[in-house]
This record gives C-alpha cells, structure tokens and sequence, in this order.
C-alpha cells in the first residue's frame, strides 16, 4: 500500500476533511481520554498513552437498543437500523484493533451478530502506533506490539512534526486520499520502522504463554486461585476496560406503551452474572469468578477460535483497585503446576 | 513511623492464634505507587507485609466481602477471628460497621496504624510519569520518593490525597493494638470544597452533574470498593422490582448516583476510595461530603466515630430541623 | 390559545393524618389543583425517599410527602423518620441541581382540609416556577 504523511499541527484540518466519515478519535474528558465522536476538530489529542473505556464502545456500545415494540403488539420484526455513514476510527492503539479480531471469532461465531457486523464493516481504522509503551503494557507477548498492523487499515507514526502514515488496506487507501494527505519518502519509513523496534524494546514485562491454555484447567480446584480473589473486589472494572471482554445482558424497558429490548455491558466478575432464577448460583463466591474469567479469556476461549482472549493492552493491571496483576496470576499459575507436575 | 519488622512480628503474634483465621494488611504491589492489599492466613506469610505512604486501599472493606459459604452437615460454622491492619480512616469504617453490627466486636482483631497520608496515584504520574518508586517515606511536612535511583523530595499537598490534607482522624479509633506511635492531626476539616460548590445556581449545578454523570460506564466499582456498601443483594442491581434500569443513559446514571449517595447518607466515613477507583474520574466525593456535612451539621453526627452510637436514620430527635416543611 | 404549563405532582399521602385530610378537603368541596396524584401509604415514614426520585425519572415534575404533625403520628415515631430521611433527600437532589421546589413535605392532620389544598397550592406554584422536569427524566433516552 502507500506512505503519506502530514503536519502534526495541521490534524485538525485532516480530521475535518474526512467529510464521508463519522470520525471517532481520542478526545480529552477532564484528564483522562476516550473515543468520542468529533465535533470539533481542535478538541482531539494526540498526545494520549490510551484511553480508559476501550475503543470497544464504538463497535458495541454500553449500551444499545436491538429493536422497539409497542406494548400488545404481537407481530413484533426486529429491523436492523442500518450501518448509517461511513465511520472513521482515528488514533487507535495496535492493541485495540487486534482486540476487534479476537472479539470477531464472537460476534460471528452460531449467530453473526448483524449490530456489530455492520459497524466493523463500515468502520475504517486508522491506528496509532506506540512510540513509548506503557510500563504494563505487554502487547507483544500476546501476539500484537507497538506498532503491529494487524486489524488495521492504516497505522500512523508520531515522528515529531510530522505524522507518518501506512496505509495497508484499500480502506486505508480511502482514508489518505478522502485527507487528502501528501506523499511520504524513504526517510519517514525509515524513521518509523525505528521508531517501532525501539518502541519494542521498551516494552518492560511479558509472558510466554506457551502451554497457559492447557494447563489452566487443570488447576480448576487448586488454592492459588485465593491468593488473587480474596481481596478481589468483584467490581467489574477489569472487564468494563478490557478491549476484549464483550458480555452483554438483555433487558426489556418500556415508557408507557412504548418499549424496547437493549443490551448493555455485563461483567461476570458481579455475582448476579451467573444467578439462576430458582436462585442457585454455580459461582457464588469470588474465587470462582476470577478463576473463571482469566480461564475464559486464557483457555476456553482459545480453545473454542485458537487466539487468547487478551491483547496485553494493561488496562486491568493499571485501574484494579486492588493491584490484582494478571501477569501476576499467569506467573504463579505456571509456579502452581510446576509443582503439581513434580509431586505428580 | 512504623516499624515494618515490628508489624510483621505483630501480625506473626496474630496470626499463630487458635482463635485467628487469617489476616488483612497490605504488600508491595506489582507495579506503581500503590500497595496491594493481602490476606494471610499463614504465620509463614508475613514477610510480605509493609506499611508507607503507597499503603492506599481500605482493608476493612474486605472483612464483609468474605462469602459466608453454606457449613457442610455435620460440621461447624467457622467462627475465628479476622485481623485486620487500619490506618485512621480505615478504623472509620470499622467502627460504623459495628454501629451497624455487622459483625461483633469480638469477631475482629483491629491493628490500627497511625498514618500521615498515602500518596495520590494521579498525582504522583502527573509528577514523575509511568514508573514504580523505590522508597517511599513521609518527613514532616514533605514526602521522600525514590525515583530511577534520584530522591526527590516534595511538599506533602502536591503528591498525597486531597483526603489525607484535611484528616481528622489520622489515629486508628478502634484498635487492640497500635502499631506505631499516634500522630497529631494535620488539619481540621472546614468543608471548603462543599461551600465553594454550593455557592452555584440550580442551573449551573445540573450543567456540572449532567457532563458528569454522562461519563459513567456503571461498572459500580465505587459502590464494590466502598466499605459501607456491603448488602448482600444492592438496590441498584435488583430486578424484582427494578428501581435503576442498566442502560447508561443520563436518567439511569444520576439517579444511580443520588441512590449512593443518599445511601450513604450518615454513613460515608470519606476513606474517598469511590473517588480514587473510578475510572472516568467523575467527583463522586463532592456528592457525599455535600451530606457528610449537613449531617454534622444539621444533626451533629459523625459517622465512624462512636462504635456505641446509633446509626443516624434509625433514630431521631423531636427537635430536628424543620426547614422547607410546611 | 395558549398551553400553560401544567406539572404533575405525585404526592404521598400517610393514611391516618394526611390522606384522611385530602378526604376530608374532598368531602367539605373545597377547591384544590387537580395536578396532585396521590398514593397513600400507611405512614410517612414508609416513604422511601428513593421514591420521590423514581418519581422525578419517571415525569413527575414535583413531589410532596405528608404525614401526621411531629408528635401525633398514628404510630408514633414514624414522620420524625421521614422528616430526617426527606431532610437530606432535599438537600441532596438540591446539590445536584435539582430545584428545591420540586421537593415537598408538609404536615397534614386529618383534619386540616383547607391546608391541604394550600399545601397542594403551594407544591403546583412552585413546581410551575421550576418548570417541567427535563434534567433527568427518562424519555426515551438513546433509543
């Protein structure tokens, strides 16, 4: 595909020529950031290690209506709205995009879910590589990195004054040409692909996850699981900010006659997630719900579409209020069945 | 100061009793300014255990969120005691747990920890970006930090809690043993921030609450993170009858926050872990000390402070306040 | 022809004082605003306060909460706990920025009829003068 580049300082006029587009880019909510859609041009930041709420919002939002019905209406067809105008995601970090394709073995798994098809397929994502990784980021060990490409159609590169930018799909293509963006030369490619292998070498913690998703189950009923739920506060926040987390509840809400079935986010971390109706509850305690959710994310879920649920973005690492680490529980996980295999 | 060696001996004394089932302190965390809370439940385990200014999070919230799993037949309810290592505010807690019985006095060993403040993790990255420190030490009126082998000192209000500058109760109110010598309190609390807040119109207090609440994913980790929140089954999560319906709308969002807050009416004892959880930064204290205040005020009530009081709304004076009735 | 404002109040009436007194405004025809729905309910102090927010979320534009003269309630204690409990519900909706207008309490004896329907005078002027509630009504928000 192509090279381009452009101004730093002249962001806000590439963001607001991309006229096609509903564009989507990290703006600044007080100190911290998130994707919101861009109403005015000047507001959005580069200058962002990486928002909070994941980008995942944008593709399944917190919160979204499935279909309306009026109350006694008995011939009820779900119309799916349609996909509307074209959207532009600007700025995205490698790790999100990646999560989008691990999320995409879900969404299109026994039933394609149309709401979130129709969002990915017309959303143009251009990334945004990391020149200097958070300290708890370990995207690499995960299979994505700093400046890796996958999942996007364009990643850019901050090189100071200018933005280098790669294109890599014909969608990415789009975009360079709807910004209207120059031509760049050797030097800023040359310049970039440094700037990605430094960026690599910062990265500071890792995991080799070789063998994780077979020997996680076996250590179903093994203690060291308490060391981490006893003091988890089951509050969500883990699974509210991971890019790949995607459960959802469905509820019905009405406002007189008229009514509407929604999803919203949900979070297996809160005891309700699991309550029956005849009130039994088959993780009523934290220590299965956290051993469930890094079993999920590093072993069924990879066993089911062969990619680990998790992006190495640290997002769950860097807000737990209780610093429950998950390179932590992996590590001693390992620890755990090193010393299962030798009383064995 | 504390002793670290003498904390570890202390909570070893603990923790080797017949009658202790295990152990709430806090470790190094893994990365960062702030500690990890731990559980013990091994004399063997506490060369973990330390306390400074990281020591952040409020352990008394974990002694009700043990799961009380059903007793197998036959067998006997585990009635031991917890131990638990408090810093002033977190005695708060502990001490409006037991106005609200909870539990018993006599189901919990309190180590209380006089503390001059813990630091504030927003602040200290804004001041010396994304790393972890090596030492961290409180000397009167500055913190000491050690940062990529340099010690930088700086004054107290730039790097610990907003909380920690206006503490009233730096010393444990309850505890069976002190692990540190008492400290004088720092700064009486004049609710400032709620006056200069109140001085708003209606109007441009909605315009602030309504940008917001508009933040609010729900993820509830103020309420989990909360010690006074701790009912088994919590209003906003109730289906039958649904009070706050889950979508994320303006409407749901604010009225979940006033439920909290008002919740929390008489209740909240300002450890300010709402606040320092929450993800999207939304002031979720501004909304409780605005009641904590009238409170004290209006009913000269503090909660957290007496463990033989009543809680605040199950009693009443005939002469209360009687304002806008009419 | 002009469409003035007309809000809607939801009031909670206690059963032995204030309900009885409404009846009794009913009873002896005196005039009141039709604007006031009423809910009985035992005693005001089983008024949840979070019920004068459910209220306000689902369009009520005021609310009111009535029980017996502190001292006369039929069991006893019951309205000095609704008073504490409606005390900080007020200021609280207040400091969020809802206008302190729209949230009512009055002492009603099952005998004042006329000050009912004053109180209730009172409860729709000031909820007019607040106007109707659009801060954090749900309408459909997002659908």
């Amino acid at each position: 595909m192509g090279d381009y580049k452009f101004a730093k300082e002249k962001l806000a006029e590439v963001l607001s020529s991309l006229k096609d587009y509903k564009v989507f880019a990290p703006v600044a909510v007080g100190d911290v950031f998130r994707f919101l859609q861009v109403d005015d041009p000047a507001k959005v930041t580069l200058e962002f290690a990486n928002s909070n709420v994941p980008p995942k919002e944008l593709m399944f939002p917190e919160t979204e209506t499935l279909f309306k019905y009026r109350l006694g209406q008995t011939d009820i067809e779900p119309e799916v709205p349609d996909a509307g105008d074209k959207r532009l995601v600007f700025g995205i970090r490698p790790c999100d995009a990646l999560a989008y394709t691990i999320v995409d073995n879900l969404y299109n798994w026994d039933f394609p879910d149309p709401y979130y098809q129709n969002r990915r397929e017309n959303t143009t994502l251009v990334g945004f590589a990391c020149a200097d990784p958070c300290s708890n980021c370990f995207c690499p060990s995960l299979g994505g990195g700093p400046a890796s490409e996958k999942g996007l159609d364009a990643i850019m590169f901050d090189m100071g004054d200018t933005m280098y930018v790669k294109t890599l799909t014909d969608k990415g293509e789009a975009f360079a040409k709807a910004a209207g963006l120059e031509s760049a030369g050797d030097a800023e490619k040359k310049a970039a692909e440094k700037q990605a292998e430094e960026a690599l070498g910062k990265i500071g913690r890792s995991i080799d996850t070789k063998g994780i998703p077979e020997h996680l189950p076996s250590l179903y009923d093994h203690p060291f699981w308490e060391q981490f739920s006893d003091r988890c506060l089951s509050c969500g926040i883990c699974t509210f900010l991971c890019p790949t987390c995607h459960c959802f509840d469905i509820q019905d809400e009405a406002e007189g006659f008229d009514a509407r079935r929604a999803r919203m986010w949900d979070t297996c971390m809160f005891s309700e997630y699991t309550l029956h109706t005849s009130g039994h509850n088959p993780r009523p305690t934290r220590k299965e719900r956290t051993r469930n959710r890094i079993s999920h994310k590093y072993s069924y879920f990879p066993e089911k579409f062969d990619v680990i649920a998790c992006v190495g973005c640290g997002r769950c690492i860097n807000y737990c209020p209780v610093n429950i680490d998950i390179l932590d529980i992996l590590e001693k996980s390992k620890q755990a069945e090193a010393k299962e295999a030798k009383t064995a | 100061m504390v002793d670290t060696k003498r904390l570890q001996e202390k909570a070893k004394e603990v923790l080797i009793r017949d009658d202790v089932r295990r152990l709430i302190g806090w470790k190094r965390g893994t990365y960062g300014f702030e500690a990890a809370p731990t559980v013990i439940t091994d004399a063997s385990q506490v060369d973990q255990l330390i306390f400074d200014a990281t020591c952040v999070q409020n352990p008394a919230s974990f002694i009700s969120l043990e799961e009380k799993k059903p007793v197998p037949r036959g067998a006997e309810p585990d009635t031991r005691k917890i131990a638990v290592m408090v810093k002033g505010c977190d005695s708060r807690a502990i001490v409006q747990q037991l106005v609200e019985k909870a539990y018993g006095r006599d189901d919990v060993i309190v180590l209380g920890i006089p503390c001059r403040g813990v630091i504030d993790r927003r602040k200290a990255m804004k001041m010396f970006g994304d790393v972890t420190p090596g030492n961290v030490s409180l000397n009167g009126d500055k913190v000491a930090v050690e940062v990529g082998g340099e010690k930088k000192e700086v004054e107290r209000g730039e790097l610990l809690m907003d909380k920690c500058m206006r503490c009233r109760y730096p010393n444990p109110l309850v505890s069976d043993d002190l692990l540190g010598e008492e400290v004088e309190k720092w700064a009486d609390d004049e609710f400032a921030d709620v006056d200069e807040f109140e001085k708003m119109v209606p109007e441009e207090k909605w315009k602030y609450w309504e940008e917001q609440f508009s933040k609010c994913i729900r993820c509830y980790s103020c309420r989990n993170v909360c010690p006074m929140c701790y009912c088994v089954e919590c209003v906003v999560t109730k289906m039958k009858p649904q009070w706050t319906r889950r979508s994320t709308d303006i409407s749901e969002n604010t009225a979940y926050h006033i439920q909290r807050a008002w919740h929390l009416a008489g209740r909240c004892i300002e450890c300010n872990e709402c606040q320092r959880v929450c993800p999207v930064d939304i002031p979720i204290m501004t909304l409780n000390r605005k009641l904590t205040r009238d409170v004290k005020d209006m009913f000269e009530y503090e909660p957290g402070v007496d463990a033989e009081a009543e809680p605040l709304l199950a009693c009443y004076n005939p002469q209360d306040p009687e304002e806008y009735i009419m | 022809m002009s469409e003035e404002f007309e809000p809607n109040i939801v009031a909670f009436l206690c059963n032995w004082c204030s309900y009885a007194g409404a009846d009794l405004a009913g009873t002896s025809r005196m005039h009141y605003l039709p604007n006031v729905k009423i809910i009985r309910v035992m005693c005001s102090g089983r008024v949840n306060p979070l019920f004068l927010l459910n209220a306000l979320q689902q369009g009520a534009d005021g609310v009111l909460i009535s029980g017996c003269h502190p001292g006369d309630c039929h069991y006893l204690e019951g309205n000095y706990y609704a008073r504490r409990r409606f005390m900080l519900m007020h200021k609280l909706l207040e400091h969020v920025g809802v206008d302190p207008g729209r949230v009512n309490m009055s002492w009603v004896s099952a005998s004042e009829g006329a000050k009912f329907a004053d109180v209730v005078k009172e409860t729709v002027e000031k909820a007019k003068a607040a106007g109707p509630m659009d801060q954090f009504r749900r309408r459909q928000l997002n659908w």
